[in-house]
């Protein structure tokens, strides 16, 4: 192998550069703690941001479903009464068309059931869904389980109850199959098969969900005075090319008085939410930034002290033939070198502490889907420690390579 | 074949006070490959300086160094280390040997500025330098863990372990008790004597000196061949030991 093109001169830079920060274990372990804390806190804050960005979805795809959901509405400009079952047949005649993996018929807020509790018949709250609103609002249940196909032809439909009602009944276990009974047009007993948890400590209203078919068929028709809304879960890619499409099939051919509206509802449709992650990430990131930059001031510090004294053994190398280059370039990558190692520490630790199950709960109680670790945030940290290594390096290494051989060797 | 010549070599450098400080007075010297020569001279006499000068690592203020055959005037910064890491290799009076390395580290450590097989084998070769001075069994020792002999012998491997074409030696017993001095002299005679390179000793002790095969003395910047019997014959008469001054600050 030619001279010019050896590996030798960078293997062996690496190699003088792993030396030196062997030898001097202890000036570089404490010069490094405060780079590792400064880098992991960079990618800490990295991460923090994805996870209070999924915590924010996961809210918001409570309320308005998860990326992308459009709603179906429709009413009448006449003020005549609503067929919600032509409504139905309209829709799912166009649906045959688009091939939806989720939707969900929803009445919420305008239906209330007749509930036979320990202090008499009490009217209370309902929401009447399909089995698919469960995955569309990313709804996890306290205990027990979720409306699935088939459950209307179960001899005791099937319910979902809050956990303030569950409270009221008596909190019966799921598994010994308590039921509800009702009356009035819905008179019948029904199974409770799971129990929706508070969303939070305020929350104790008693509180029914029914599925949309079972209460359907126990009236002869759904009162023209509430709302029924459809909810479909699409891809995100296509969101925007299907919504008009799928507005102009629903409208085409509809009765003269009848609108239908249709909207996206999810949180990506929003701008603020993004707008809250990115300003929570930039001032916890200036905050680590600031941090980082003091890390590298005192590694500079300890560098500069640690070059006065190493001037002899540069002298040394000199003499055997290292060039200046050669010396700038090890004490440069002992700099880098040895961030990188403190910097991957950093990462290593945060990634430790924020896969403990125990750490996610604490700080982001009822979060669903944890995200893995992100790639994003390591990259960050890593990026953060080269650069602080190349920064803090450059300085000693300018200063090494003013030493001068025959001063350094004479004493 | 002349290895290293100096053709009227000066140096002087300039003071805080803007005056100049006369340290070599064209000085005319050729070393031949294999050759032994040793240079007395009292402290402040600008041996170190001429023997930077024949390492390399200082320029003159004037007249000429070839090395080889080829003049060091026009060679460039980089190619002259990677001339004198390849061709020249140093012992010095205080070992200067890099303090938390391990003996094979240091003798190792100026293969780490070469290429090839010498460089990836450089752990081997050093390993092997050092079982030719007799400290195969100080492989992994710390310079603090040794004796000034053992110290010096480490230098001395590290010296040779490039298989340089020239030595120099300053004051390479200049550390040690007489005992210990002599038995390093006669190893650094036999190492360089092996490998056919030329040896280049500055020294204040004449029994030191007297191992070369050509003798000089500077003084005040000036070289001259000196005939030792007539330096022993005088420093017997004047000086109870075989110094010729007492040590002092180099340059």
């Amino acid at each position: 192998m030619s001279d010019r093109w050896s590996l030798a001169p960078a293997a062996g830079a690496l190699a003088d550069a792993w030396a030196e920060l062997r030898v001097h274990k202890l000036r570089v372990l404490l010069s490094l703690i405060g780079i590792a804390v400064a880098v992991g806190a960079l990618t800490a804050v990295v991460a923090l941001g994805e996870l209070q960005r999924q915590v924010a979805a996961e809210q918001s795809d409570r309320f308005g479903g998860r990326i992308a959901t459009i709603m179906v509405g429709a009413y009448r400009e006449d003020g005549a009464p609503m067929n919600w079952d032509a409504m139905d047949a309209r829709f799912d005649r166009v649906a045959e068309r688009y091939d939806f993996s989720r939707t969900s018929r929803i009445v919420d807020g305008a239906v209330t059931v007749p509930v036979q509790l320990p202090e008499g018949v009490t009217s209370l709250p309902a929401r009447l869904v399909d089995p698919d609103y469960a995955a569309i609002h990313r709804l996890a249940l306290l205990e027990g389980r979720w409306f699935v196909e088939g459950d209307t032809e179960l001899l005791a439909p099937p319910v979902v109850i809050s956990e303030g009602l569950w409270d009221t009944i008596g909190r019966k276990p799921i598994a010994q199959h308590p039921t509800l009974t009702m009356t009035g047009d819905l008179a019948g007993t029904y199974q409770v098969v799971g129990v929706t948890p508070r969303d939070g400590p305020w929350d104790v209203a008693p509180r029914v969900d029914l599925l949309y078919d079972t209460y359907r068929e126990r009236l002869e028709a759904i009162p023209s005075d509430i709302s029924v809304m459809r909810e479909i879960w699409v891809p995100v890619e296509i969101v925007g090319e299907l919504g008009p499409v799928l507005a102009m099939d629903l409208r085409a051919g509809a009765e003269p008085g009848l609108t239908i509206t249709v909207n996206r509802t999810d949180w990506g449709a929003q701008a603020g939410f993004a707008d809250s992650a990115l300003i929570f990430q930039l001032v916890t990131g200036a905050i680590a930034g600031i941090v980082l930059l003091l890390g590298a001031l005192s590694l500079i510090n300890i560098q500069l002290v640690a070059m006065r004294q190493r001037i002899r053994e540069i002298g040394v190398r000199r003499s055997f033939g290292a060039t200046s280059g050669r010396i700038f370039t090890s004490v440069f990558l002992e700099n880098v070198v040895a961030t990188t190692i403190a910097g991957a520490v950093g990462i290593v630790l945060v990634v430790l502490v924020m896969r403990s199950d125990w750490v996610i709960e604490l700080m982001f109680p009822g979060i669903q889907d944890v995200p893995p670790f992100p790639f994003s945030a390591a990259v960050t940290g890593l990026v953060a420690s080269v650069v602080v290594g190349a920064i803090a390096g450059l300085i000693p290494a300018l200063v090494a390579l003013r030493v001068k051989v025959i001063d350094a060797i004479r004493f | 074949m002349t290895l290293v010549s100096l053709r009227g070599v000066a140096k002087h450098v300039l003071l805080p006070d803007d005056s100049r400080l006369d340290i070599l007075h064209a000085i005319d010297l050729d070393v031949d490959a294999g050759d032994h020569v040793s240079i007395v001279g009292r402290s402040g006499s600008g041996k170190t300086t001429l023997l930077n000068i024949l390492g390399l690592l200082d320029a003159p203020s004037a007249g000429e160094v070839t090395f080889g055959d080829e003049s060091t005037l026009a060679i460039r910064a980089g190619r002259l280390d990677r001339m004198r890491g390849a061709n020249v290799g140093f012992v010095f009076q205080q070992f200067n040997l890099l303090a938390g390395r391990t003996a094979l580290e240091n003798v190792a450590m100026p293969l780490s500025y070469s290429t090839g097989t010498a460089f990836w084998q450089r752990n081997a070769l050093a390993a092997a330098m050092l079982d030719r001075v007799g400290l195969s069994h100080r492989l992994t020792s710390l310079p603090d863990r040794l004796s000034g002999g053992e110290q010096q012998r480490v230098a001395i491997a590290r010296a040779l372990v490039r298989k340089p074409r020239l030595i120099l030696a300053d004051e390479p017993t200049g550390a040690l008790d007489v005992e210990t001095g002599a038995s390093v002299m006669s190893l650094l005679d036999e190492v360089a004597a092996e490998s056919g390179a030329a040896l280049v000793t500055i020294t204040h002790d004449l029994h030191v000196a007297a191992r070369a095969r050509r003798h000089y003395r500077l003084d005040a910047g000036v070289l001259q061949p000196v005939n030792l019997d007539e330096a022993f014959a005088a420093s017997t008469h004047a000086e109870p030991t075989a110094r010729v001054s007492t040590r002092g600050k180099k340059r």
